[in-house]
């Protein structure tokens, strides 16, 4: 029986990080690709769909700001319920034959980013100054580079959009434990191998995939602040 | 306060008069016929007819909220109204919404705050060249000339954000004089602007129309009404009045 749990399997976790344990490794990647793919895959259509209902006016506009906005309250394991159920062999999607694989972690990331990244780029537009949309407008900006000027100066908020997109598809444990199964090498997550390793009582390897999970966090808003470039302050310049 | 403009616009028009351009001057260039505009219910305005002249400089007075702004944003094309029939360069304009490319790419609207694009001055100023597909180092030309007549050279490499009024003004102007529009549309250019500021602006204003814009401001300013050569226009109960 350990006095110190946490202290204990802190210190056996970086020594699992260090020694390159290849299990380790292999959830890590796991997690980072199809994270990373169901975001990239998301962000197109959303940034744009968030766009376009910022900037329009249309019947039933308010009811699809509203129905975003909720979908940020949808738990994620109800999500993955749903995708189950359309991916399970007897499901309209059964076909495909992603339960219980990469591409359904990756489906399912995708839709769990979606309202994240419409939501938070409706807001991003919305907020912005009407006359950067305008002045492209009246100095003869087509459509589509009217879209890339606005976005360009919302970039902030795009970028927010895309981070908390980010930092949902990586943290997020009922999707990828539904769709994907948590098999050992195949669809075994950070956050789904944590729930695991806990129930085993394993605590080491699961505080080091939280360390991972930390680490993967601060790299990617550290790498899309570098692309954002400078921000002024709120305040200005007082 | 009354500050003395060594450019005026007459000056400007008549120096070189000769015979063609005496006649281009007689053209008109953009004539409306029943322009209705609504906010709800309530009619902002009913004009019977609006008719710009070629070459032509016009101030456009009334009260505030008698819809000076908005009759410039119909007129550039950023709001939409009730119109009966628009002529431009003597052709009739069939569909005005959406706004045709043709007029999009003759008339220009400056706001009463320009507001500047976060990357940098000579961006600013090239934007809408670039939109118009013109090459690389003829816009890098263009843009220099342009920061050169509108003062602001010395801003090259300054953020954006941190130009005073005049010079995102200045900016502006330079922005829509690049396009070499038939017709410019300035709302209050000198608003908020005392000084130099607003005597570097109204300076360039002429110039404007000797480059061969015709040019409608909405202001109060009296100095710029009072330019010679300049047209009056009143926004009053609805209506518009020529004086």
């Amino acid at each position: 029986m350990m006095e110190l749990p946490l202290v204990d399997a802190t210190l056996n976790a970086f020594g699992l990080l260090v020694s390159g344990d290849a299990d380790l490794w292999r959830i890590i990647w796991v997690s980072l690709k199809t994270s990373v793919s169901g975001l990239l895959l998301a962000a197109p259509p959303a940034i744009l769909l968030g766009y376009l209902v910022a900037m329009h006016r249309f019947r039933g506009r308010r009811i699809a700001i509203w129905l975003a906005q909720a979908a940020l309250s949808l738990p994620t394991v109800l999500i993955g319920l749903l995708l189950y159920l359309l991916l399970s062999r007897r499901g309209p999607l059964g076909d495909l034959q992603w339960l219980f694989s990469q591409p359904g972690i990756v489906f399912g990331q995708c839709v769990v980013a979606l309202p994240v990244l419409v939501a938070f780029t409706l807001a991003a537009v919305q907020g912005l100054d009407p006359r950067y949309a305008e002045t492209a407008v009246a100095l003869g900006a087509s459509r589509w580079r009217v879209m890339l000027r606005v976005l360009h100066e919302g970039r902030f908020g795009v970028m927010a959009a895309v981070l908390s997109g980010f930092g949902r598809v990586i943290s997020e444990v009922g999707c990828a434990l539904m769709v994907g199964g948590n098999i050992e090498g195949q669809t075994r997550t950070i956050t789904t191998a944590i729930a695991l390793e806990t129930s085993k009582g394993e605590f080491a390897q699961g505080i080091a995939l939280g360390i991972v999970l930390v680490a993967l966090a601060l790299l990617m808003n550290g790498a899309l602040m570098l692309l954002q470039g400078d921000a002024h302050s709120a305040r200005g310049h007082l | 306060m009354s500050i003395s403009i060594h450019t005026s616009i007459s000056a400007a028009v008549y120096e070189n008069e000769n015979v063609p351009l005496r006649d281009e001057r007689r053209k008109a260039l953009l004539g409306v016929r029943g322009l209705r505009k609504r906010h709800g219910e309530r009619l902002l305005f009913d004009i019977e007819r609006i008719e710009i002249a070629t070459h032509g400089a016009y101030v456009l007075t009334g009260i505030n909220g008698a819809g000076k702004s908005t009759l410039l944003r119909v007129l550039g094309g950023l709001e939409r109204a009730e119109i009966d029939s628009l002529r431009f360069q003597c052709d009739d304009v069939l569909r005005v919404h959406p706004y045709p490319r043709r007029l999009r790419e003759a008339i220009v609207y400056v706001h009463q705050h320009p507001i500047l694009f976060s990357t940098g001055v000579a961006h600013n100023i090239g934007y809408g060249l670039a939109m118009r597909g013109v090459a690389k180092d003829e816009i890098a030309r263009i843009v220099r000339e342009a920061m050169d007549w509108a003062g602001v050279a010395h801003l090259e490499g300054t953020d954006p954000a941190l130009l005073s009024g005049g010079e995102k003004q200045r900016v502006a102007l330079a922005r829509a004089k690049v396009l070499q529009p038939k017709l410019l549309l300035l709302d209050e250019p000198t608003s908020n602007l005392d000084g130099a500021a607003r005597e570097q602006v109204i300076e360039l204003i002429p110039t404007l129309v000797e480059a061969g814009s015709s040019v409608v401001i909405a202001c109060h300013d009296r100095d710029l009404i009072g330019l010679p050569g300049v047209q009056r226009m009143k926004l009053r109960d609805g209506r518009l009045e020529y004086r």
